[in-house]
């Protein structure tokens, strides 16, 4: 089916002019071909291999380069960035803020990037912040949550916000939460839980009160999914299953009928995936051991086709309209 | 034959998809695009992205506790019957894909492929177990002949992919049993992926839209890797068994170096002549997959010089373009044609990559890493 086909069939059921299908067809002839997002990739991996190469080379090269000549140039590209993006940007709103300038938010992601460079730098080479390693991860945490309101800028918050958590101690990348956590201490887990559903709360502030509505995303996904495997974890390998399951289960219900508010449906499917494993768990954990081998089946089979029905009925079920 | 999705919703979709980019693009009015809705209707349940996961991971586990339930009945001591078992999973699976394709009116939703890989996979078994003994290439044409049948069937993405594979697997193990038949495998491999290319771009029927995109792909990317200096090297070197730590210069290498360069200029030259994304994007990856064959023979950078100096070159190549093409130029313009969708991702690819914790020791300093935040590791 390609354009001209369609406008053939458009224009048999008389829904555009003959005019309309000239101009148009014309229009799609002449129409440039775009290579913004192409370009824009490019840009962003330049950056990022840009700020990973050159901090590689500065930890090879600490004894031969000259400390204050690293500081100097370092320092000298993030007030660069800093002044160009503070030049460059738009007033505050609590609104979303679509700064039309093109290098605007590359070029804040680059100033903070440096600006975490320069601090470590600062930190390994004069001890600058002492032992109070806390407060060297909690500045530039502070600093990048006023960028990411100031410039409105999502990348910059998620930075914040696994700013936030390292300085509680955590990893919270997507895709580190189970591999560089250590959950079997019990105060780890139970930070993780906390700092998760505060996110989570903080999320559903500023969506409600219309704070950066579209940061609540980053926030209840990050946090979410942190407070959802910290829970699962506890479930798993600590007594008193009740106090996890609990919030565990509340959270599940909360991702499904969040995903009925907002129409992201990657929280139905967090809801779901959480939600069945937790439950699943509970169940063998009470089931005698005999019957166990022989209702699994059962219960696997069954369960799977149960979800698969609520998951192609979802919008019945929750009453989300097309 | 008749097909199990729906044609005629399958050419409605597409034109509603089309007449929505025109829509965004202001070329119909508001008014016009719901009377193609009207007009064109479709009644195919396609949820999002997310749902299909779960589609998929659930339909997955049912499929396979459902062949745990038959084998309940049908497995006994005796050895044989695990081919019935799979055979009877095949008829059931294939039952159910109809019947949820007719009945819930599925359209590569999750659950239709996860059933259909599941047939597959299940229709297999027999073959495996009855002929024992067959060639390795005899087995590849059995799966070739099943996986062709149900890409041409259903339309299947992974299905189509796995049958190029398995066709390139083929032709691979067919060549290796003549010396001049393992010379000659890059070019033989290429040659099948210009053809299966040009083959591809011969679909014009919209149900296998998406099927013809992923064997562009695939043979572009096929075609590439064939005369890349770099995998016909150690290619060569692995099929030879030779256990050297340099492996050794091929023949003809001049060939493989002029390959290597020029395939990728070509597909982004022609991508962009011809508007054609997939040629362009692909070409793109070649060239950087070209760039890494020519710093593992030749670099004189460590790994550390060359991604900063990339960085720079891509900085400074991404600015003066973006500079130049502010006015469309040749054709091609700077301005974005479609809406972005996938902003929320780039955010999360950011905190994965530019904001982790401190690592114990080899703290990779720097790097954007918030292992440089001078937290030692007293966590």
């Amino acid at each position: 089916m390609n354009n001209s086909k369609v406008l053939g069939n458009l224009l048999s059921r008389e829904i555009i002019s003959v005019q309309q299908h000239n101009a148009i067809e014309s229009y799609l002839a002449k129409k440039p071909f775009s290579v913004h997002w192409e370009l824009r990739s490019l840009l962003y991996l330049g950056i990022l291999f840009f700020g990973s190469g050159l901090g590689i080379l500065i930890y090879e090269n600490i004894d031969t380069i000259g400390h204050q000549a690293i500081i100097a140039a370092i320092s000298a590209i993030t007030i660069g960035c800093f002044f160009y993006t503070f030049k460059v940007s738009l007033p505050f709103s609590w609104l979303e803020v679509r700064n039309p300038n093109k290098f605007a938010d590359y070029i804040l992601l680059l100033g903070c990037s440096t600006f975490l460079i320069l601090e470590g730098y600062l930190q390994f080479q004069y001890k600058f912040f002492g032992s109070k390693y806390g407060l060297a991860v909690i500045i530039p945490t502070i600093v990048f949550f006023f960028c990411a309101y100031r410039f409105d800028h999502k990348g910059v918050l998620s930075m914040a916000i696994t700013g936030l958590a390292s300085w509680l101690g955590l990893t919270i990348a997507p895709l580190s939460i189970i591999s560089k956590n250590d959950f079997t201490d019990i105060k780890l887990l139970i930070t993780s839980i906390i700092l998760g559903l505060g996110l989570i709360g903080f999320g559903w502030i500023s969506e409600q009160k219309d704070l950066k509505k579209h940061f609540a995303f980053s926030y209840l996904f990050l946090g979410g999914n942190l407070a959802a495997i910290a829970v699962i974890t506890g479930l798993f390998i600590h007594e008193f299953k009740v106090l996890y399951f609990v919030p565990g289960a509340t959270l599940s219900a909360f991702f499904i009928m969040r995903s009925r508010s907002s129409q992201s449906l990657v929280f139905l499917l967090m809801g779901v995936v959480y939600g069945y494993i937790i439950l699943t768990y509970c169940l063998i954990k009470i089931l005698p051991d005999k019957a166990l081998g022989f209702l699994s089946v059962y219960y696997f089979l069954f369960s799977s086709v149960g979800v698969l029905l609520f998951l192609l009925n979802f919008k019945k079920f929750l009453r989300i309209k097309k | 034959m008749k097909k199990p999705y729906n044609e005629t919703w399958v050419n409605n979709l597409a034109i509603q998809q089309i007449s929505e980019k025109w829509r965004f693009n202001n070329l119909i009015s508001h008014e016009q695009n719901e009377a193609v809705k009207v007009a064109f209707p479709e009644e195919f349940y396609r949820p999002g992205i997310f749902v299909k996961i779960g589609l998929f991971v659930f339909a997955c586990i049912a499929c396979s506790f459902f062949i745990g339930f038959i084998a309940l009945f049908i497995l006994d001591a005796g050895s044989n019957t695990f081919g019935l078992v799979s055979v009877v999973c095949c008829l059931c699976f294939t039952f159910f894909l109809e019947f949820l394709i007719k009945d819930r009116k599925l359209f590569h939703s999750g659950v239709d492929n996860a059933l259909l890989y599941s047939a597959i996979g299940a229709s297999l078994v027999p073959v495996f177990m009855l002929f024992e003994n067959l060639e390795f290439w005899q087995y590849c044409i059995c799966i070739l002949a099943v996986l062709c049948f149900a890409a041409i069937r259903y339309a299947d993405l992974l299905v189509t992919a796995s049958a190029f594979v398995t066709i390139f697997t083929l032709l691979s193990n067919l060549m290796m049993k003549f010396p001049l038949g393992k010379a000659l495998l890059p070019f033989g491999i290429m040659i099948l992926a210009v053809v299966i290319y040009f083959s591809a771009k011969k679909i014009r029927q919209t149900y296998y839209r998406e099927c013809r995109i992923v064997l562009e792909v695939l043979s572009l990317i096929t075609l590439y890797l064939g005369g890349n200096y770099y995998v016909v090297r150690e290619g060569n070197a692995l099929l030879s068994d030779l256990a050297l730590l340099v492996s050794p210069q091929i023949p003809f290498a001049s060939v493989f170096y002029f390959f290597t360069l020029i395939i990728p200029l070509i597909y982004i030259f022609l991508g962009l002549r011809k508007k054609d994304r997939i040629l362009l994007l692909v070409g793109l990856f070649a060239l950087a997959f070209s760039i890494f064959t020519y710093r593992y023979y030749f670099g004189i950078f460590t790994l550390a010089q060359g991604l900063a100096l990339a960085g720079i070159f891509m900085v400074i190549v991404s600015i003066l373009c973006i500079r130049y093409l502010k006015e469309p130029k040749y054709g091609i313009t700077d301005e974005p044609d479609g809406e972005r969708k996938m902003a929320n991702m780039e955010a999360l690819i950011a905190a994965q990559y530019l904001g982790q914790t401190p690592q114990e020791n080899g703290i990779e300093f720097g790097g954007g890493n918030f292992g440089g935040g001078g937290a030692g590791n007293t966590y």
